[in-house]
């Protein structure tokens, strides 16, 4: 038998090829990536108008407004301010009661770690590679998790779920408006951009390191991300070049379709937002360097025990921190807590200080989470009002989001995502009354017509 | 088996500080009682050797007198379920204590850290006491957790107030394969074989001495030892309440966050539940009535409620007056949700505090206004009669960050 030398004739047609690109020929197709392939089917409901007068409103950004009124019309807020002579189809005496922005939490799992918390309902934690920015967590969540409905009791119009932290790149994140649905696309955010998962420090190293893998140190974790962004960069160059060559009228083949690097290339692009569960300063500092190595901007750190000593470069690079109040000393990267953790980094020039919840109970209750902040740092010397604390669960979350310009604030043209609180909601004893998404009443404390109850309750009590 | 009350060897160690024998009077305070007196406006507290001398005198000498200005004096909260002491970094394994194997028997109190941060963080939520519970380790299941165990929070060394206190059992839905039913006999054939034994015993003269193991389910059975179950649903709750008549147990209730659906059942048979009071969510097939309203429910029934914080409840435990505030916001009564973190756990453990009256432990706290809002902070807190502080090394880390220097932060101590 000859032995042939394959690669010898591959390499000579290759070259041939290279040398005329097929300029002579009609292009193929041009391969395109879509890139919302699981669109929102969310449609505002909303074309009614109402009007809520008389109560305190915090508008969000750093404004209260006493004795004012808040007119709705088609989803969106009208108008905000005192005695506003308008007709609405709904007007809600709103006396003694206060209305703030609906909630925003940027860091839950519900639907992908919903409850019942069951062994098969364990679908937030792709733990079986420190990479899988390839996972997406949408696909993971269950619309019928009972806490959903919980949260909307507490106030939350619209939050983010996550992948869990166990990888150095968990997965995307997805933003979700609160409403009551049977599909994941049915509660979408219509306009909200991706988050990447990223994780710091303990989770994955354990997780890995523990099975012999990489990463098993910090500096093993620094070492799989920027692999993994090298690997990213060249694959948007790839696309690039296939683009650019195309659009000369030239005929190249498109390059193998990897739909990780897809999302670690949508970062690199400026599309998807990074949200990087973070606990240590020196950590961020890192991830911050990192994200200028590979030109992309660091986003949002999540959990970020220690931000405090770090506020000034916080402000200084614009990421936002998304932290609890007052957890810690699960472990060691927890250990360092300050209840002013949220005060010291929103006093620094810049900043963007959320609290997040992480958490299917305190979701409920991010207005008691703002208030423990808030009492607790005028304790020491802060200064801060209850108009500002908001803009830590309503603004600042949205801006984190990149939704800051759809909601998070009571201001005309905003999407009409409200609540109306029985008394001030930092105080211990406050509840949401009624809560509004793109204008539809979504909740109401007096009223069961407008209490979802998810499937999986129906016919349990 | 011999429940050591150990405040009296606590309060010689404490002596050696001093001020110990001097007469601090709160005056002018408003003042929680939990016993019959209600509350009582304007009122005197006396505190001298540890205890609480004195209730309104008529005339009192004092070497500290404390004007409350009408602020609220409640007793010290008393925690419960968690690891305080046992835990200083839940995921630091040498640093826990709390998890054995060895069943039954484990009595963890002498792992029992008074120097643990976790102490004077909890003081800022108006802890004075706390029940410390051993658990199975991670990924273990089984019925016996071993006995749990009482320290008052002053941060000093021999501040363990009352060993083997309560015997810790799972009885709830089991994590591997087992089964609930399985868990139930497993304990109840603990209990009708020492029970026969004991009837044995009657019958001839013993020829040996209990076992240790023995003498504790022999205080089971004769109800000195309470014995706290793990469990949620309704009809194992009602399972639980069969055992208690059988064997005489003094029984109290976890989680039991669907209750609220043998409320009467509980209050009929005097069964405490200590629940959490938001926990609100179907975590399981056990928990579907798991509801806000749940504590202010069974109050009303006239069950005694303990509220605790689930969860990290050792790190957390000064929270629990926010969650007071939270069940009261959803039915509870402000007095019945105080009685909850006080009276009603000394009276279920059978252990001091939890009340201001005449000779009681001195665990009592001043509050700047209602005890459970977020606007309210720890005044002044007194343990054992001793002034303790608040701070934390979390205050530490942040004046650090907070106050200027021109020197690197690691400069400002």
């Amino acid at each position: 038998m000859n032995m042939f030398k394959p690669s010898v004739i591959v390499l000579a047609l290759s070259t041939a090829l290279l040398g005329c690109q097929q300029d002579t020929g009609p292009q193929k197709d041009k391969v395109t990536i879509e890139k919302n392939p699981y669109p929102s089917t969310y449609q505002p409901h909303s074309t009614t108008s109402t009007l809520i007068t008389n109560a305190t409103v915090l508008t969000g950004t750093g404004e209260r407004i006493n004795d004012a009124d808040v007119y709705i019309v088609d989803g969106k807020i009208s108008q905000v301010g005192k005695d506003l002579s308008v007709n609405a189809d709904t007007t809600i005496d709103a006396a003694g009661k206060w209305v703030t922005p609906g909630i925003i939490d940027n860091h839950s799992h519900l639907g992908a770690y919903p409850n019942p918390g069951v062994e098969s309902h364990q679908d937030g934690n792709e733990m079986i590679h420190p990479n899988t920015a390839q996972v997406w967590v949408e696909h993971s969540v269950w619309p019928q998790d009972p806490g959903f409905n919980r949260a909307r009791e507490g106030g939350i119009t619209s939050l983010q779920i996550l992948p869990g932290s166990a990888n150095l790149f968990g997965g995307r994140a997805v933003t979700l408006k609160n409403v009551p649905s049977e599909t994941m696309q049915g509660m979408k955010f219509p306009e909200a951009p991706y988050g990447l998962k990223m994780a710091c420090g303990e989770n994955p190293k354990r997780v890995y390191g523990g099975q012999g893998v990489a990463p098993k140190t910090r500096m093993g974790n620094m070492a799989g991300y920027r692999e993994a962004w090298i690997e990213a960069t060249e694959y948007k160059r790839a696309w690039e070049q296939y683009d650019a060559e195309y659009a000369a009228g030239l005929n190249p083949d498109a390059p193998h379709r990897d739909i990780k690097l897809d999302t670690l290339r949508g970062v690199l692009d400026g599309e998807i937002l990074i949200h990087n569960h973070c606990y240590k300063a020196e950590e961020m500092a890192m991830m911050i360097d990192l994200s200028k190595e590979f030109s992309y901007h660091a986003g949002t750190f999540h959990h970020g025990i220690e931000a405090y000593k770090i506020a000034d470069l916080l402000g200084e690079n614009g990421n936002c921190a998304a932290l609890w109040p007052d957890w810690w000393g699960f472990k060691m990267e927890a250990y360092d807590m300050s209840l002013e953790n949220v005060a010291i980094v929103d006093a620094a020039k810049n900043s963007c200080a959320v609290i997040h919840s992480d958490s299917d109970t305190t979701i409920q209750r991010l207005n008691h989470e703002a208030a423990k902040v808030m009492y607790s740092a005028n304790e020491v010397g802060f200064d801060i009002k209850e108009e500002h604390a908001i803009k830590w669960i309503t603004y600042n979350a949205a801006k984190s989001l990149g939704i800051e310009d759809l909601t998070g604030s009571i201001a005309t043209g905003k999407q009409a995502d409200v609540v109306i609180w029985d008394q001030s909601p930092f105080s211990v004893y406050s509840k949401a009354e009624k809560v509004f998404i793109d204008g539809a009443k979504v909740y109401d404390r007096h009223d069961s017509k407008y209490q979802a109850v998810s499937d999986f309750m129906l016919g349990q009590r | 088996m011999n429940k050591f009350k150990l405040s009296i060897l606590t309060g010689a160690l404490l002596s050696s500080s001093a001020v110990f024998a001097q007469v601090t009077a709160i005056t002018n305070a408003t003042v929680h009682t939990q016993t019959q007196q209600g509350v009582l406006e304007n009122a005197t507290v006396l505190i001298e050797n540890g205890k609480i001398t004195a209730l309104n005198p008529k005339s009192f000498n004092a070497d500290v007198t404390v004007d409350a200005q009408g602020k609220v004096l409640t007793p010290g909260l008393i925690g419960t379920m968690n690891h305080l002491g046992l835990v200083e970094v839940g995921a630091v394994s040498r640093s826990v204590d709390a998890y054995d194997k060895s069943g039954l028997e484990f009595d963890p109190s002498t792992a029992f850290n008074p120097r643990s941060s976790l102490i004077p963080y909890a003081r800022k939520g108006g802890v004075t006491q706390n029940l410390s519970i051993p658990s199975l380790p991670w990924g273990e299941s089984g019925v016996f957790m071993g006995l749990g165990f009482v320290a008052d929070l002053s941060g000093e060394f021999g501040s363990v107030t009352d060993r083997k206190t309560a015997l810790i059992v799972d009885l709830g839905a089991a994590s591997g394969d087992g089964s609930r039913a399985a868990a139930v006999q497993a304990f109840a054939k603990k209990l009708s074989e020492q029970k026969k034994k004991l009837t044995a015993k009657k019958d001839k003269k013993a020829d040996k001495d209990p076992s240790s193991e023995e003498k504790l389910l022999i205080d089971v059975l004769n109800g000195k030892l309470p014995v706290v179950a793990s469990a949620s649903r309704a009809s194992q709750l009602l399972e639980l309440i069969k055992l208690k008549e059988e064997f005489g147990l003094n029984l109290v209730i976890y989680g039991a966050d669907d209750a609220v659906l043998v409320k009467e059942e509980l209050a009929k048979a005097k069964v405490p539940v200590i629940v959490s009071a938001v926990s609100n969510l179907p975590t399981g097939f056990d928990a579907l009535h798991a509801h806000l309203g749940n504590a202010g429910t069974l109050e009303k029934a006239g069950v005694k409620v303990i509220l605790n914080v689930a969860g990290d409840g050792s790190h957390n435990v000064y929270q629990m007056r926010f969650n007071a505030g939270i069940a009261v916001a959803n039915g509870m009564s402000h007095d019945g949700a105080l009685k909850a973190m006080t009276v009603n756990v000394a009276d279920t453990f059978g252990i001091e505090g939890g009340k201001i009256a005449k000779g009681e432990r001195a665990d009592v706290v001043l509050w700047t206004a209602d005890p459970f809002e977020f606007n309210t902070r720890v005044d002044t807190i007194w343990i054992n009669g001793e002034q303790v502080t608040t701070e934390s090394r979390h205050d530490k880390l942040t004046d650090r960050y907070t106050k200027d220097s021109s020197m690197p932060r690691g400069y400002t101590k």
